[in-house]
């Protein structure tokens, strides 16, 4: 091989070799990581007069030159609810980020005109804009749902300690989540921990979701004043096929929740302040028995037969001194709209 | 007379079978080993380091003997031992001495043909598959601290380039006489680490590293040489179902000629390399998949000119490393400062407790060096090593490299000379890529061989300069540059005696993205970090050479670091030291 044909061979391979330089880079771009903040396409909404009540929804639209943490809050300016979408992006697509009219958490949005904040995490930048919400969204789109708008229901069962102090055990129309109706429940048991319990036959055959898409959401009162720390309520969920709801007439009792049944468990500590609505994956309870190895805790939505809601709080007599500080407050774990969704949370809905 | 006859007759045998024993021994057992006495006394310069925390000074040291028994049971096999005995200063009566197994190996040759190795092994294979690279500050550092640097080498086992490994070597050849002179081959499979606990249920796998290598020369001017090397953890070993897998495999082609004055040669090698991780194991019938699999290669053309008289050497060459080109056994680091070692001396200085950046302690302190095999690519500082941390074999650079060495006839005169301009082949952070320079060389001057003195007196002085910039937005532009001098004289005073002063300044500064790496190597943030820096070392000392190999080192030494604009504090140290170092 004469030095001609080397020096063409090795011109080829450094011709080569410069064609596989590839034209992305490694690692995180260091302009998103160091680069100041800029915001490319400033945000528009897609729907600034929104009928949540006919379904419509509102998108959001905004463009930086890096990913950034941003926040978008939602604030009614008579109700004061507050919805709150958050996301990590250098775009808010208006395909993906959409408002349905739910706030993130209780009071809920009525005809109201809203204000609008667009944030940025460690940026100074602040976006804000208006909207006019034509009509509220409704909460009674799910599979199954108990508001005590018509009272209890006929089927229901209703137990309560009868030694106890103050029990309300009872459908009230005085400060409900949605509608008239709420089912208030609370009173004063002090030495022992269960006040009582809400059973509700209910069934929903049609579903066919499996448990991580099922979701069961519950709007629950607490203490408006002086706190009861140690108040909680446990959802029972029975999904017992074979023995009828009230087969003993006798004890004020669903008979859907012995050892003996696949039942499964959600506990729920009460401690906050007022209304909020909670949601719970029914893939997230737990069994209540789950050492009976004659139980096949299988988990299947579409065979459940009753809800029980019980009250429960820390005992705080002289007798049974576990939470010796509550002694003498009253429990109060008021109980509205229960209502079970598929695929989400009824707030994210 | 019958009686005395016996008498006389077991007086013999037992005399000669005596003396035949002890001869057997001669044959048989032979010994050979290392003896060093150390001994160093640190103090801190309290009138410049602000640290009424610290000990004022500080004393240790201890004396050590390896002895390597060398035993020949039959003619074909040798089995080695290394024992080392050690005993630190301060300790009495045995408190204090640690006596262990440093190495072991049986080797041999089996029918006259096929070499083996069992036991403690040093491998090598080509710059791209299986090599030691040397550590950085350490290329023209001066004859003052080879003391330091032979005790760094030889306590973590660094010859020659290789990787000390534990397992099973064959090599055998063949010579033809037809179409190829001859064919070499060599296989080797070691455990570079064994199944560990992680915690209480946990237990990390065996990590295994295979290989073998292939070399013909096909006729006296063409060679040609393969390697194979397979790094990999056998899942079933631990708890874990991730296994990692990088098996490389390269070839070159060697080209030679010569003539009565000079020889040429040119190198052409290229290899690919791919490292994955297996899940394996997984149950319920779930297949085994492969994760953050990745492929790469690399290229170089490398020439070389020799004088014959030796009086100049010259390699020049063009090399492309791929971004994704991995290489577990070439591009391990002797240096890992994610490791979380920390210096011998003072460790934590100031009356603020800060942890002290070392420079001196690379030179000196043996303990921070590392001897296990990495699967993804360790920490570097790019102060000390930017252009290529990982040595040749360092990913996502395309460039060329000349180096030089010449000396006149009675080597009067000698110098070197090492320049290499790198890019990377795609970006870090950013589509723009950096640029790197390399410019180092050291020149010596004999002035015993100039004016033809019986004692030596010499001059020698080095300079090492690193660059390394990247344009485009500022955001994500670097600047960064560092250098290192080396001054030093040695002057023999009377017959072996030597007094020696060196100096050594290292300077660096500008702005760097540090790069941060997951567990499975990918680039997860860069941490941008400002330099400005400047270390030095004064030394002054004796040496006396008893014999090759065996020689008392005295010396003091003062050092410390200056920073601008940085979050450590500066420091002053200093340090006297003896070694007395036998070879045996």
């Amino acid at each position: 091989m004469n030095i001609k044909t080397k020096f063409i061979l090795f011109l080829v391979s450094t011709f080569f070799l410069k064609g596989c330089t590839k034209i992305e880079f490694e690692g995180p771009s260091i302009d998103n990581l160091y680069g100041d903040f800029e915001i490319i396409v400033p945000l528009s909404i897609t729907n600034t007069n929104p009928s949540f009540a006919s379904n419509e929804q509102v998108g959001f639209h905004c463009e930086f030159n890096k990913p950034v943490q941003w926040k978008i809050s939602i604030l009614g300016l008579s109700t004061g609810a507050l919805r709150e979408i958050t996301g990590f992006s250098n775009i808010i697509d208006s395909n993906v980020v959409i408002w349905s009219g739910s706030p993130s958490q209780v009071p809920f949005f009525s005809e109201e005109v809203c204000s609008i904040e667009l944030t940025f995490e460690n940026e100074l930048d602040t976006i804000k804009e208006n909207l006019n919400i034509a009509s509220a969204k409704t909460y009674e789109n799910g599979v199954w749902l108990e508001d005590f708008e018509d009272g209890l229901p006929t089927n229901a069962l209703v137990y309560y300690n009868p030694d106890g102090g103050g029990m309300t055990f009872s459908v009230s129309n005085d400060d409900a989540l949605l509608g008239s109706n709420y089912f208030k429940m609370g009173g004063r048991v002090n030495w022992d921990w269960a006040l009582g319990n809400l059973d509700l036959p209910l069934n929903i055959t049609n579903v066919s979701q499996n448990s991580d898409d099922l979701f069961i959401n519950i709007g629950i009162l607490s203490d408006l004043q002086d706190l009861h720390t140690g108040q909680f309520i446990n959802i029972l969920i029975s999904e017992e096929t074979n023995t009828p709801f009230n087969d003993n007439p006798n004890n004020n009792a669903s008979d859907l929740f012995e050892p003996s049944m696949e039942v499964y468990k959600m506990k729920v500590p009460v401690d906050w302040d007022g209304w909020q609505l909670k949601s719970f994956r029914y893939s997230d309870f737990e069994p209540v028995t789950p050492n009976n190895q004659s139980i096949n805790f299988s988990m299947n939505p579409s065979e459940i037969r009753a809800i029980r809601i019980t009250c429960l709080a820390c005992p705080s007599s002289s007798g049974n001194p576990v939470c010796p500080e509550n002694f003498g407050k009253d429990v109060r774990t008021d109980i509205d709209h229960i209502i079970f969704t598929q695929n989400s949370s009824l707030l994210d809905q | 007379m019958k009686r005395s006859l016996i008498l006389i007759l077991a007086f013999f045998g037992i005399f000669f079978s005596d003396i035949f024993l002890y001869a057997q021994m001669n044959d048989n057992i032979w010994f050979d080993g290392l003896s060093r006495s150390y001994f160093v006394r640190d103090a801190v310069d309290k009138s410049q380091t602000n640290d009424t925390l610290s000990a004022r000074n500080i004393s240790n040291g201890y004396n050590l003997l390896d002895l390597n028994t060398h035993v020949n049971p039959i003619k074909d096999i040798e089995i080695f031992a290394q024992l080392r005995i050690r005993n630190s200063f301060g300790s009495f009566f045995g408190s204090g001495t640690e006596i262990n197994v440093r190495q072991l190996r049986a080797k041999g040759v089996i029918n006259n043909k096929i070499r083996f190795s069992v036991g403690d092994l040093f491998l090598k294979q080509s710059k791209f598959t299986l090599f030691n690279y040397n550590e950085e500050l350490s290329d023209y550092e001066n004859d003052m601290l080879k003391a330091y640097r032979d005790i760094i080498h030889y306590e973590n086992f660094y010859t020659e380039n290789r990787w000390r490994l534990q397992g099973i070597q064959t090599d055998f050849s063949y010579e033809f006489d037809q179409y190829i002179r001859n064919l070499s081959f060599d296989f080797f499979v070691t455990r570079p680490s064994g199944s560990l606990q992680i915690n209480e249920s946990t237990y990390s796998s065996d990590l295994l590293l295979s290989g073998g290598s292939m070399v013909s020369e096909i006729n006296k001017r063409i060679k040609l040489s393969a390697n194979h090397i397979n790094l990999f953890e056998l899942a079933s070993s631990g708890t874990q179902n991730i296994s990692v897998r990088n098996p490389v495999n390269d070839m070159s082609i060697l080209h030679h000629f010569s003539n009565e004055k000079y020889h040429i040669e040119q190198k052409l090698q290229t290899g690919f390399s791919r490292r994955y991780w297996l899940n394996s194991e997984l149950g319920d019938g779930i297949p085994d998949s492969i994760s953050n699999d990745i492929k790469g290669m690399y290229f170089e053309i490398d020439n070389k000119f020799v004088k014959k008289d030796s009086s100049l050497l010259l390699s020049l060459g063009y090399r492309y490393v791929d971004p994704n080109f991995r290489s577990s056994g070439a591009q391990t680091r002797r240096l890992d400062y994610a490791a979380g070692k920390i210096n011998r001396i003072y460790p934590i200085y100031t009356n603020m407790s800060l942890i002290r950046q070392p420079l001196f302690d690379l030179v000196s302190d043996d303990q921070l060096y590392n001897q296990d095999i990495s699967s993804t690519l360790m920490v570097f500082n790019p102060i000390y090593s930017n252009v290529l941390p990982y040595g040749d074999a360092t990913p996502n650079r395309v460039g060329v490299y000349l180096k030089a060495k010449s000396t006149n006839q009675n080597k009067v005169f000698l110098s070197k000379i090492n320049a290499a301009y790198f890019q990377e082949v795609i970006g870090q952070g950013t589509e723009e890529k950096r640029d790197f320079g390399l410019l180092k060389g050291s020149f010596k001057i004999n002035f015993h061989r100039w004016l033809n003195w019986e004692k030596e007196l010499s001059f020698s002085t080095s300079s090492e300069s690193e660059f390394t910039s990247r344009g485009g937005k500022t955001v994500s532009s670097v600047d960064l540059f560092s250098h290192q001098m080396n001054v030093f004289v040695n002057a023999e005073l009377i017959n072996r005696f030597f007094i020696q002063t060196s100096y050594k300044l290292f300077t660096a500064s500008g702005n760097e993205f540090l790069t941060q790496r997951d567990n499975y190597g990918n680039i997860t943030y860069f941490t941008s970090t400002q330099i400005d820096q400047k270390d030095h070392m004064l030394s002054f000392g004796t040496l006396y050479k008893f014999r090759e190999n065996v020689y008392a080192n005295l010396r003091h030494s003062w050092w410390g670091s200056k920073f601008t604009d940085q979050p450590f504090l500066d420091y002053n140290y200093n340090r006297l030291i003896l070694i007395l170092s036998v070879k045996l």
